[in-house]
């Protein structure tokens, strides 16, 4: 055994061991011992390793329709479809992803202020800090949550030019209802904070303190909500997010719908072919299967009443149980299989290495 | 058994008594005993399959469905082992369309491992082995598309698949492709029954390849596995007498099996 194909085997049984233990053993073990501590961040190794192996499915696609492309074989135009709506989509989805991406960072922004003002409070409660420090430092946090409300209230303005008809449009309603109550939640949040600034002043020396603190903490969050809100309905309107919605949700996915709707014929067709009387057990796959249908709808039940109560019983005896013995057996045979492939019994089994 | 994620000493004898008879029967098919396995008609229509395709001088699909990386992979990795050695050997081309890029990874070294065993190396064209997509749907539609403008002969459907089982299959219909499918999933089976010529269900698929190759690993296993299911059959009829008894003889209470296979060891 070469020691690439030993480190394979070993590899293989220690994943395998890992995740047998990580199932049969409880999440605390005597001793305080977890076994599953690391569990997350095990199981998103296994998929970045499952997401590296998508860019050999792009080298796929590149050398059988870019060989086509090149040498203008049959089918060509079709293979330039693919090619083109692969990589228009990627840039349109990293466009997307970037414009996401900028989106929450400046959210943490506002987020570093909520955590500091946690920070304040925790200080404050581990006497790290006095309450005089708390109040100065409750000062800082509530002129930063300012500067940040005037960024929103810049923004809020910013919306309304070129945005008033789509949302009117889009969502049925009035642009200028939306706006009002976004400026008009800005305004009550600017008040609350003018009232935060006055209770600093009256308590100083006292434990309020603290409750000022919890008030701008209120307040941050408050922001944070509203300023989400003021960026993702700018997003939502922007030439990167119209142009995702739609390639994804107005092309790819109408044509998966298409394409799932294309069973509803393919079902009448298969049914036909399924209960055509051609010997003993498709004549009885054929009344099982009448019997079924017709104790389905009104109609049948009209004929005859007893006909759902035979549905029932087709659905939950003999179906049921036919069911059951097929998955018994492949769930034993997947355990079977399961454990060659730990022990790694299973490698020479139907390629045979080296022989030629 | 949902529900228990612990170790009870349940579980872990119910292991060993499944995995207990499978180790005894590879080692006796490994020291050469004998081992018989029944005729799978599905199975034997993989020759006439690959034959066919020869004689019309059309193509062969092998289709891996959505299988991901899993048992179940494995035990398809087999058969496209042995329909790679048979197209070879006819000379036929193989179309392996795929889903997962990492599946594709192993068919694409399987199929070659195929044309290799079979002396037809210089035969086998990577770019047979074709990505679609990773979307279900986008995956079908490159299937109906590829097996129709290619016109196969045969069409090979083993593995996992979920609603597009029909799609493929009914587009293979279409076209006059002869076609044997396997699914572990009783759901998707009738729609198989329906539209392929052969159809093999549920552990059918991983005995597939055992009986195509005749290894010992493989014959001693899928031996193991019907004792294990001997096991599995006795519990339920252990289980169905406690609950009789229990119904008829209300004050009795014995205890069932669940209890015992619950039963915490801490």
């Amino acid at each position: 055994m070469n020691y690439r194909s030993f480190l394979i085997r070993l590899v293989t049984f220690l994943g395998g061991i890992y995740f047998f233990l990580e199932f049969v053993l409880p999440s605390e073990l005597p001793g305080d011992i977890q076994f599953g501590k690391y569990h997350t961040e095990i199981s998103r190794g296994f998929i970045l390793v499952g997401a590296m192996a998508l860019g050999l499915g792009i080298i796929n696609l590149l050398l059988v329709h870019g060989s086509k492309i090149a040498f203008q074989k049959k089918g060509w135009p079709n293979s330039f479809a693919l090619l083109f709506g692969l990589f228009l989509m990627m840039f349109v989805t990293t466009a997307d992803w970037l414009g996401e991406l900028r989106i929450s960072r400046t959210l943490a922004e506002i987020n570093v202020l909520r955590e500091f003002s946690q920070l304040i409070r925790k200080d404050n409660l581990d006497q790290i800090v006095d309450h005089q420090g708390t109040a100065e430092r409750n000062r800082l946090l509530q002129e930063a949550l300012k500067e940040k409300l005037a960024r929103i209230t810049k923004r809020v303005d910013a919306l309304e030019p070129g945005l008033r008809q789509e949302w009117e449009r889009d969502r049925f309603v009035s642009y200028k209802e939306l706006t009002s109550e976004m400026v008009q939640r800005v305004y009550l949040l600017n008040e609350g904070l003018a009232i935060d600034a006055d209770m600093l002043k009256t308590q100083p020396e006292t434990g309020q303190a603290l409750d000022a603190n919890l008030a701008l903490e209120a307040a941050a969050s408050e922001l944070t909500q509203a300023y989400r809100e003021v960026l993702r309905m700018n997003y939502q309107h922007s030439l990167q997010r119209r142009s995702y919605n739609l390639l994804f949700h107005g092309l790819f996915v109408a044509l998966g719908s298409a394409m799932f709707s294309l069973l509803a014929f393919y079902i009448a067709a298969a049914a036909y072919r399924a209960f055509r009387v051609k010997s003993m057990e498709s004549t009885l796959m054929m009344l099982a299967a009448f019997a079924v249908m017709l104790g389905q709808i009104p109609f049948g039940v009209w004929i005859w009443e007893g006909l759902t109560e035979l549905r029932l019983w087709i659905m939950v005896t003999p179906n049921s149980a036919a069911s059951r013995a097929i998955k018994i057996g492949a769930a034993i045979a997947g355990l079977v299989m399961a454990f060659r492939m730990w022990l790694s019994i299973e490698s020479r089994s139907f390629a045979e290495r080296g022989d030629k | 058994m949902s529900g228990i994620d612990n170790a009870t000493a349940g579980v872990l004898l119910l292991i060993v008594l499944l995995i207990g008879p499978v180790v005894i029967y590879i080692r006796k098919a490994q020291k050469g005993g004998e081992l018989y396995v029944r005729r799978i008609p599905g199975v034997d229509a993989i020759d006439e399959a690959a034959g066919r395709a020869a004689e019309m001088g059309r193509p062969v699909s092998f289709s891996t469905g959505l299988t991901a990386v899993s048992p179940v992979l494995y035990a398809v990795l087999g058969v496209l082992f042995y329909v790679s050695r048979q197209t070879a050997r006819y000379k036929s081309r193989l179309l392996i369309p795929q889903y997962h890029p990492e599946v594709m990874a192993m068919a694409e070294d399987v199929a070659r491992d195929g044309y290799r065993k079979q002396g037809q190396l210089g035969a086998f064209d990577q770019k047979n082995v074709i990505y679609l997509s990773d979307e279900q749907f986008a995956f079908a539609a490159g299937y109906m598309g590829l097996i129709q403008r290619e016109n196969v002969a045969t069409a090979f459907l083993f593995g996992y698949f979920a609603a597009e089982s029909l799609i493929l299959a009914e587009a293979g219909q279409q076209i006059g492709a002869m076609q044997v499918a396997a699914s572990v999933s009783p759901e998707q089976v009738a729609f198989f029954i329906c539209t392929c010529d052969y159809t093999l269900i549920g552990e059918e698929l991983y005995a597939s390849s055992a009986y195509l190759t005749r290894e010992p690993v493989q014959l001693g296993s899928l031996y193991g596995q019907d004792r294990a299911k001997g096991v599995l059959f006795l519990l339920i009829l252990i289980g169905v007498g406690i609950a009789t008894i229990n119904s008829i003889f209300p004050g009795l209470e014995v205890l069932n099996v669940g209890h015992f296979v619950r039963y915490e060891l801490w």
